[in-house]
């Protein structure tokens, strides 16, 4: 029988979740592998040799490190789940601050001392920094969906499909000029259900962001925050990014460019809030982002 | 002087079947008795520190990444902190809808709890090989019980799907409202699926007692703490998203109600030497006096009925079976059975009144100064959000208190308490490993939750001191 395991980093917790979500698929996927470790689950304490590790979560503290080299060592497959673990995550929005420092300073003396609290990093990192990684599946979580049809691909041993153009292609709104003349908080008023929220005026990063996921935000009228990170087309030219959002959005809602731009400066959370940690990705990973 | 003293420790890492990764010590002291025991997380994440001044409109959704295991509990009381700053009332609809929302939560959480976490320890004896003590197993030798666990967790997920429009990490509680309605098909949909679930949820109340009965003698005296309880009521009823904080003494005397807004007049936070871990406690009395528990036996304690007729059969037959107070921790398990069951009725009568699929669902929202504060019961307790927010529509700063940060104090206790029964001179009866984790697990506590922020770290250290230095043993 093929035997798993899943890990979990520094995370919330709501990528194993979303893989326990798959409901009925995941009791036929259970009669087909051993579940080797998996803490919330099952009592075994060690780490063993498993053909596919599912790890959830970023790299914060120094036995994260060590447990993913572990991972890594015994393991044939090493599948990334979330954007945690594939570019950061939330949790990377701290990496403009020391919280080493803010721990010094809020409890002196005590991170020295306590030899039975990890070490910290100075920052977030996506796995990749560390160990390499054969699948992909970013999202915060990943829809069920994109799991399972990986997981059954995985298990007959096919590549599993790739997801390799942007959120805008899986939403049902018509892309039309509005002229809103300014931009919108998401609790200022409600959204036309027909038209792009972005030329409405709401940041919405559908057009940066990969699809795979459905589009559940926009198709409700919350704007996309880009949780699956950046699509293939924008996976070079990360410092563009926010250029192009710009350009993009200006473009939609006849909103100046600089003042666009200076509204985007003044909400830095809206852009960076998953990616922040990411490095560029080189042609061999972009291949394996599913 | 300090005289050189053996420090011998014993470690239970990682602690398993709980949601987080956790970790225990055991200290001893100089004759090998239990001398203390810690809980702790052991990562942090600092959202309190790296969310500061981030805008309104959007903190709901990004700020539930504390935790994927309750993150609807988190939305919503962001949300609810974010309009009692800016003085919003929310409609009517969008209250209900909310409160569907948290009851889809705790459906899939109690269930997962229930079948994912506790039955093996039940469904399997003491001394079964701990590679089989899983639900997996449970799956592949019974695939029916498999089958209703999973159907009744997917209730919860199908509410959440359809009114927060997704399973984890909801996105339709916005400051001033709900983003979308819910359309009459989906309503009769979850109607249905609610009446079958609510069938399970009684199976499952069933064989629960049924487990429970059959280990009451042994489970009884496993780490009882007298506390003081805090707990949502609405007019003396259990309710999960609106009423009045409740405190009662440890003899069932009511210390204070008031309204959530005010709950910082009441709670205030220690820290001590050995760990990042704040602990709640109740400010008039004092610390270690006035340690409070909150969850599910919490709000059994603080509430008089409950409104729904099935939970209320349960709710009395486990007043008359365990008193009007109760204690003990590892009833935990039970009275969250009982919420598994109310929150069933409680969402199909939700649904069945017509008005939650009005579309009356937004407000007028205004940014200005002040100070905000959100209370709901998430699943494992009392969680309040508190912000000071500033007229440009951002936050200024941030403060949570967690269930799982106001239990600290009496899972430690309990841990310890579990542990001194099978640790005696510096001999480990066997049993220690799971007796200790059954405990922890009895509190379901959110390690996610407990390590978001740089003052909380969620792992179990019981650390056993004596003459020659220090061992560390590690069970497995």
């Amino acid at each position: 029988m093929v035997k798993i395991c899943t890990v979990s980093l520094t995370c919330c917790a709501g990528c194993l979740s979303s893989f326990v979500n798959i409901g009925e698929i995941l009791f036929n996927i259970l009669q087909e592998v051993e579940v080797i470790y998996w803490p919330t689950f099952v009592d075994l304490k060690e780490i063993q040799h498993v053909d596919l590790a599912i790890v959830e979560g970023g790299i914060r503290t120094e036995e994260d490190e060590e447990i993913i080299r572990e991972v890594r060592a015994k393991t044939d497959t090493l599948l990334a789940l979330g954007i945690c673990a594939t570019h950061g995550g939330v949790t990377s929005l701290g990496n403009v601050f020391s919280l080493k420092k803010a721990l010094e300073e809020e409890y002196p003396g005590v991170y020295r001392r306590a030899t039975s609290l990890p070490k910290l990093k100075d920052m977030m990192y996506p796995i990749d920094n560390f160990v390499d990684v054969d699948i992909y599946i970013p999202g915060c979580p990943p829809m069920p969906t994109p799991i399972q049809k990986t997981l059954q691909s995985w298990l007959k041993g096919e590549k599993p499909e790739r997801n390799t153009g942007v959120v805008c292609l899986e939403c049902n709104r018509k892309i039309v000029a509005v002229r809103p003349g300014h931009l919108k908080k998401i609790y200022e008023e409600a959204d036309n259900p027909e038209i792009c929220l972005l030329s409405q005026g709401f940041i919405c990063l559908g057009s940066l962001t990969r699809d795979g996921c459905g589009a559940p935000c926009p198709r409700v009228g919350f704007t996309c925050f880009g949780c699956r990170g950046p699509p293939d087309s924008l996976t070079y030219r990360s410092r563009d990014l926010y250029d192009f959002l710009i350009r993009v959005t200006s473009r939609r809602t006849g909103i100046d460019m600089e003042e666009v731009k200076k509204e985007l400066y003044q909400n830095p959370f809206v852009f960076h809030a998953f990616i922040f940690s990411k490095k560029m990705e080189r042609f061999k990973s972009m291949e394996r982002i599913i | 002087m300090t005289t050189a003293k053996e420090q011998r420790q014993i470690t239970i890492s990682p602690t398993t079947r709980i949601e987080g990764h956790g970790k225990v010590t055991i200290l001893l002291d100089e004759s090998g008795n239990v001398s203390d025991a810690h809980f702790h997380a052991t990562e942090i994440r600092g959202f309190e520190q790296f969310l500061r001044g981030m805008e309104t409109d959007r903190l709901p959704f990004i700020i539930s990444r504390i935790c994927g295991v309750c993150s609807t509990a988190h939305v919503i009381a962001s949300a609810k902190a974010i309009e009692n700053g800016y003085n919003i009332e929310i409609t009517e609809t969008a209250k209900k809808l909310r409160e569907l929302l948290l009851m889809g939560q705790v459906i899939t959480n109690n269930s997962l709890v229930f079948f994912f976490l506790i039955l093996p320890d039940f469904y399997f004896k003491l001394e079964e090989d701990p590679s089989k003590r899983n639900i997996f197993e449970i799956m592949r030798e019974n695939p029916e019980l498999g089958k209703k666990a999973l159907e009744l967790k997917m209730f919860g997920t199908q509410i959440l799907q359809a009114v927060g429009r997704r399973e984890i990490h909801v996105v339709s509680v916005i400051p001033g409202g709900i983003i979308r309605p819910l359309k009459e098909t989906e309503r009769i949909y979850l109607i249905e699926k609610g009446k079958k679930a609510l069938e399970l949820a009684q199976t499952a109340v069933l064989l629960g007692k049924e487990l429970f009965e059959r280990r009451w003698d042994e489970f009884k005296s496993i780490a009882a703490i007298k506390s003081h309880y805090m707990g949502l009521v609405q007019n003396d009823l259990l309710n999960f998203h609106e009423g009045n904080l409740r405190i009662i003494g440890p003899r069932g005397e009511k210390v204070a109600e008031f309204h959530p807004k005010n709950c910082l007049d009441y709670i205030e936070e220690k820290r001590l030497g050995w760990t990042y871990a704040k602990f709640a406690y109740l400010k008039s009395l004092g610390w270690p006096g006035g340690i409070m528990k909150v969850g599910p036996t919490s709000r059994m304690n603080v509430i008089s009925d409950i409104l729904t007729p099935l939970a209320k059969m349960e709710f009395r037959e486990f007043r008359i079976r365990f008193g009007r107070l109760v204690h003990e921790t590892l009833l935990f398990d039970y009275a969250r059975l009982i919420e598994l069951l109310y929150a069933c009725e409680r969402a199909i009568e939700l649904l069945e009144d017509k008005e939650i699929a009005k579309t009356d669902l937004r407000v007028k929202v205004l940014p200005k100064e002040g100070i905000g504060i959100g209370v709901v019961e998430a699943p494992r307790g009392t969680l309040v959000h508190r912000y000071v927010l500033d007229k440009a529509g951002k936050t200024k700063n941030i403060k949570l208190i967690i269930p799982t940060q106001i239990n600290n104090t009496a899972i430690n206790q309990s841990v310890k308490d579990a542990a001194k029964e099978f640790v005696k001179s510096g001999e480990i009866k066997p049993g220690l490993l799971n007796s200790v984790e059954m405990v922890i697990r009895a509190y379901d506590p959110c390690i996610k939750c407990a390590a978001r922020n740089l003052t909380n770290k969620g792992f179990l250290t019981v650390e056993v001191r004596n003459k020659e230095g220090k061992i560390t043993k590690k069970l497995s």
